[in-house]
């Protein structure tokens, strides 16, 4: 994305400009060509659909209905054609199917000569292309955007569709008023503003999506679409890159990096006793595990291996709480994907609460304790049988 | 078979977000006040390159694009062990988007001769998009590895460990190829006493210090103007809003009684009970 709201460029080059209208003239309506389809690359794992698709299916018939386009899926892989269905049923109106062995695990190069040759060959360009921000969606949708010549937004939490008003002269041969933008809204310094980005200029206009933004819709095993194979060119080139083992982190107890819980503490816990509390919160939780920030390790509170962050471990677990630590982005860099974040912290400007997705404001001696005895109490309220080996 | 012994870092300079200065009430960055910093990500690239570096004895080029002060994160990359560094600023680059930037990188890369590997940070921390890297292989016609978080050197190829949901997989790249490194690469090393003190006395000596840090423009590494800043970007930032007072979507409980506010997180926040002890 543009990466700052520039006013204008300040090298503005006004006398090899043609002459600007003056400002009672209406501005000309500018539509860039395309044939107003809304296409999603579906993502699969071995198989296996990703949520992200069908969320991105959610929000592209509801886009295509606005533009009143067609909906269409990529789907490429091996062995996957039965899947072109449950797209349908999510919304697709058609599926652009590649079915090869060398398509079965995902590869920068082999899916991004198939989708973007295939694109390439229609008459007119698609309107939109929508990926998911998944670590597939973030290597594929960069390599597509610049092999197709267009723009790409980043991680968007809203997509719709609306006019936009070209009125900087600073670069005047846009100047004109574009139907159908697509509106690529997503959060930018540190979360706290909200950029609309748009490129009416260049169709497909692209974005990719952050999981878990979007709903998807209900399936409908009665939707009708259409499955189209399509032609599969790979070349030596494609195969510089080879896919040797893929490993799936089964959670073994209290290493950090494979905890599903992590209770993290910071500087405002005062003193190297805190982390007594730190404990006794993730004694609460299965397979949990205690973090900290830097600076409590460099006083010496907890050991480095605890450190979470720039220089210590990155962790992606599913609950993150975070108690006394301000959320410095050096802190926040080995956290930020944990899926769930609570925070707590006595400072309610404190930068954690900007990517925290739960805000207690509130002393850490004061919260945790309460936390802990809730916990406590849900467990008892809802008695479960004790499997025999434990007893 | 290769053993890389040309490498080349793209790095950053941008603001910092922790310090006040500069960050103005509606949340945009004031850059010409804003504190400066290397980008946290490109950290991970540096040590990525320098580790090649202590492999093969590679030489390492580090390369950014951006205004004047920007030759500061060049020092940095100096007293960390980089050889040579190539600064690009141009006025004409103002406002150029991610397609924009890879396109002017991608010249100064072309300029700057042949290359076994390219090394980038994940993403920028003003920027956020993690575009730039694969824009650039692209541009270039590149094998990439992006989210690498390992890797190391075996029969010419680049063997690499690449973050994915829920694990992980090794990949096996030839080169020349572009490598972007994710935050999880454990194998960060502070510059030495060594390193600062060459910087300082380089930072004495004029002559030594422009034969390693080269300033080139976009005329110099053949970019076309129209290609890059304003004109040459798809995408703009047609406008920013607030994201409600403490911005994001954090849900935040404050002034009411410690038992209310944790009862209602506890309520919202399902994963507290998912995971609590049965
Ligand atoms: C190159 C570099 C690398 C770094 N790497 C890392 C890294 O890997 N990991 C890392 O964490 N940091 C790292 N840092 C440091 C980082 O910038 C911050 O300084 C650090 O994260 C701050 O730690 P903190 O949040 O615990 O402390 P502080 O910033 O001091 O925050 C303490 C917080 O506790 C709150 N508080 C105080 N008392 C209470 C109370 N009683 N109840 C509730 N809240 C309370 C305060 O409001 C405040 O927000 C790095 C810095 C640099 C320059």
């Amino acid at each position: 994305m543009t990466d700052t709201p520039q006013p204008s460029a300040p090298n503005a080059e006004t006398p090899s400009a043609p002459v600007t209208p003056p400002a009672a003239e209406p501005l000309p309506t500018i539509v860039t060509p395309s044939n107003k389809e809304v296409v999603i690359i579906a993502e699969h794992f071995k198989g296996t659909l990703q949520p992200v698709t069908y969320e991105l299916l959610g929000i592209g018939r509801d886009l295509a209905d606005k533009l009143g386009g067609k909906l269409s899926c990529f789907l490429l892989g091996f062995n996957i054609k039965e899947q072109a269905q449950s797209l349908i049923a999510a919304g697709a109106d058609e599926v652009y199917l590649a079915d090869h062995p060398e398509l079965e695990l995902y590869r920068t190069l082999p899916y991004k000569r198939v989708i973007t040759e295939f694109i390439k060959g229609w008459e007119l360009p698609p309107h939109i292309v929508l990926l998911g921000s998944s670590t597939t969606g973030r290597d594929l949708a960069p390599r597509v955007a610049a092999c197709l010549g267009t723009g790409l937004t980043a991680d968007c939490t809203e997509l719709d569709i609306g006019p936009y008003e070209h009125t900087n002269k600073a670069d005047p041969d846009k100047l004109g008023i574009y139907p159908g933008c697509l509106y690529a809204i997503r959060p930018s310094f540190g979360e706290s503003l909200k950029a609309r980005i748009l490129g009416p200029w260049n169709n497909p206009q692209m974005a990719t999506a952050r999981p878990g933004t979007f709903i998807p819709l209900k399936p409908d095993a009665n939707r009708t679409g259409v499955v189209t194979d399509i032609p599969i060119n790979l070349q030596g080139e494609d195969f510089r890159l080879s896919v040797l083992e893929i490993v799936h982190e089964i959670s073994k107890g209290v290493d950090l990096a494979d905890a599903e819980v992590i209770v993290s503490g910071g500087y405002g816990l005062g003193s190297a006793d805190g982390f007594k509390l730190m404990e006794e919160l993730a004694a609460c939780f299965k397979n949990s595990g205690v973090g900290a920030s830097r600076k409590v390790v460099d006083v010496g509170w907890i050991p480095y291996q605890n450190q979470i962050g720039q220089t210590g471990k990155t962790v992606r677990p599913k609950l993150y709480i975070a108690c006394g630590i301000s959320g410095a982005i050096q802190h926040r860099v080995g956290m930020d994907k944990s899926t769930t974040i609570i925070a707590i912290n006595k400072d309610a400007s404190a930068p954690i609460f900007k990517f925290a997705h739960h805000g207690i404001v509130g002393d850490v001696y004061q919260v945790v304790p309460e936390l802990i005895a809730q916990l406590k109490a849900a467990q008892g309220s809802c008695p479960t049988v004790k499997e025999p080996a434990l007893v | 078979m290769t053993t890389p012994q040309n490498v080349l870092v793209m790095i950053k300079q941008v603001p910092d977000q922790s310090a006040k200065a500069g960050i103005n009430p509606d949340g945009t960055i004031d850059r010409a006040k804003a504190k400066r910093m290397l980008n946290p990500f490109d950290r991970f690239g540096l040590q990525g390159a320098l580790t090649v570096k202590k492999l093969t004895g590679a030489k390492v080029t580090a390369i950014t694009m951006g205004p004047p002060p920007a030759v500061e994160i060049l020092l940095e990359a100096l007293s960390q062990g980089v050889d040579k560094c190539i600064l690009l600023s141009d006025r004409r680059l103002a406002a150029s988007d991610t397609w924009a930037t890879s396109y002017a990188l991608s010249k100064v890369i072309e300029y700057t001769g042949p290359f076994d590997l390219i090394f980038c940070g994940l993403q920028t921390t003003d920027g956020d998009t993690a575009q730039v890297g694969p824009e650039i292989a692209e541009r270039l016609n590149l094998p990439q590895v992006s989210y690498c978080e390992d890797f190391k050197l075996e029969d010419g190829k680049f063997l690499a460990r690449r973050v994915m949901e829920g694990g992980h997989q090794w990949v096996s790249m030839a080169m020349p190829g572009l490598v972007t490194v994710a935050n999880s690469y454990h194998h960060l090393e502070y510059p030495s006493i060594r390193g600062v003190q060459k910087v300082q006395r380089l930072q004495r000596d004029e002559e030594a210090l422009k034969a390693l840090i080269e300033t080139v423009d976009l005329d110099i590494v053949k970019a076309d103007p129209k290609e890059c800043g304003l004109k040459g970007s798809p995408t703009i930032v047609a406008r920013t809003d607030k994201v409600g007072e403490l911005g994001g979507s954090c849900v935040l409980h404050q002034g009411e009684t410690i038992p209310t506010m944790v009862r209602d997180v506890m309520g919202a926040a399902s994963a507290l009970k998912e995971f609590a002890l049965a």
